[in-house]
């Protein structure tokens, strides 16, 4: 499977707005929205701020880093072994 | 743990005048209920799922909540339970816990065994009435959280939350003029809500900047009253809180 992520700015109606859209095989899977200083502790990092197919949750995840966000969502499309 | 004193019962009588009217013998009644007091640690349980419960916790200081665990950790939070509430009353009729009742904050609890809570209620039907009443009222606030999960957006499902936890306190007498405390943090929140704590963030900042409330440390305090109610489409029929006189 090959992720790609692209840049993008995000309405959140916060100031978190540094944003990623990440691509699977060339389908939008996923908006990664980076958390700004509002958060305190939990500034920096990524929060998962839409996800489709497989990727939806109402549990939605933060990430330390986008590595860590890759291998979260490389782990939810691959197939059921 | 010790034994209840006379005026320990206390917040159970403040607690069913506030959505019923008790006669004396009643009041006497509730106070001379035998109960077992224990003082508990915040953030822990106090009756878990599966358990065959013997006796009804009443609340007499501190914050409580029902919650359910999913895989992973996940929790949802089913209800808060303030001073006077009687968060397990359904382990009387219901022997098996569906779910698990735990504190948030550290809290001053009384147990009262079954056996007495049924003989009181044979021997006072109006008091029987009160706490059947006090169930459906229970239930009114779940057909309410299940309304704000399922169709109110984050910011109207905090403020009506907020709203409602405010009633609880006023209408027992622990706030007054749109101030009180609420010791529960944004992950409370978030479990109770069904949002992420980065949602709940986000939405309290919204409602604080538009001047409805402030949150600071454990205590809530409403600039706004009307604001935050038509921000929540609160409607406080669902408490069904007795009229207080003047």
């Amino acid at each position: 499977m090959s992720i790609q992520v692209q840049p993008v700015r995000v309405e959140t109606d916060s100031s978190d707005e540094a944003g990623e859209l990440v691509f699977a095989d060339g389908r939008l899977v996923a908006v990664l929205v980076q958390l700004s200083d509002e958060h305190e502790a939990e500034a920096g990092m990524w929060f998962l701020e839409a996800g489709f197919g497989r990727l939806q949750t109402p549990d939605a995840p933060k990430f330390a880093d986008l590595d860590e966000a890759r291998a979260w969502i490389e782990q939810r499309l691959a197939p059921p072994s | 743990m010790a034994p209840a004193s006379d005026a320990d019962l206390i917040p159970l009588i403040r607690k069913l005048e506030s959505i019923a009217q008790l006669a004396d013998a009643e009041r006497q009644a509730i106070l001379s209920l035998p109960a077992n007091i224990r003082a508990v640690d915040a953030r822990q349980d106090i009756v878990s799922e599966k358990d065959r419960p013997s006796h009804c916790c009443l609340v007499l200081s501190g914050w409580v909540c029902r919650y359910k665990l999913l895989d992973q950790g996940k929790r949802q939070i089913l209800s808060y339970h303030v001073p006077g509430d009687l968060p397990d009353l359904q382990s009387l009729h219901l022997a098996v816990m569906d779910h698990s009742l735990a504190t948030v904050t550290a809290s001053r609890l009384a147990f009262i065994p079954h056996e007495n809570m049924r003989d009181a209620i044979l021997r006072f039907p109006n008091l029987g009435a009160a706490l059947w009443r006090d169930t459906l009222i229970d239930s009114a606030i779940f057909r309410e959280w299940m309304t704000g999960i399922g169709r109110r957006s984050a910011q109207a499902r905090i403020a009506h939350q907020l709203c409602e936890m405010y009633m609880k306190l006023e209408a027992v007498g622990l706030a007054q003029q749109h101030r009180c405390e609420l010791p529960i943090t944004q992950s409370d929140i978030a479990d109770g809500l069904g949002l992420t704590n980065v949602h709940v963030n986000r939405s309290l900042k919204v409602l604080r900047s538009r001047g409805l409330l402030t949150l600071r440390g454990r205590e809530l305090v409403i600039h706004d009253w009307s604001g935050l109610t038509q921000a929540a489409e609160f409607d406080p029929t669902y408490l069904h809180l007795e009229p207080r006189a003047a």
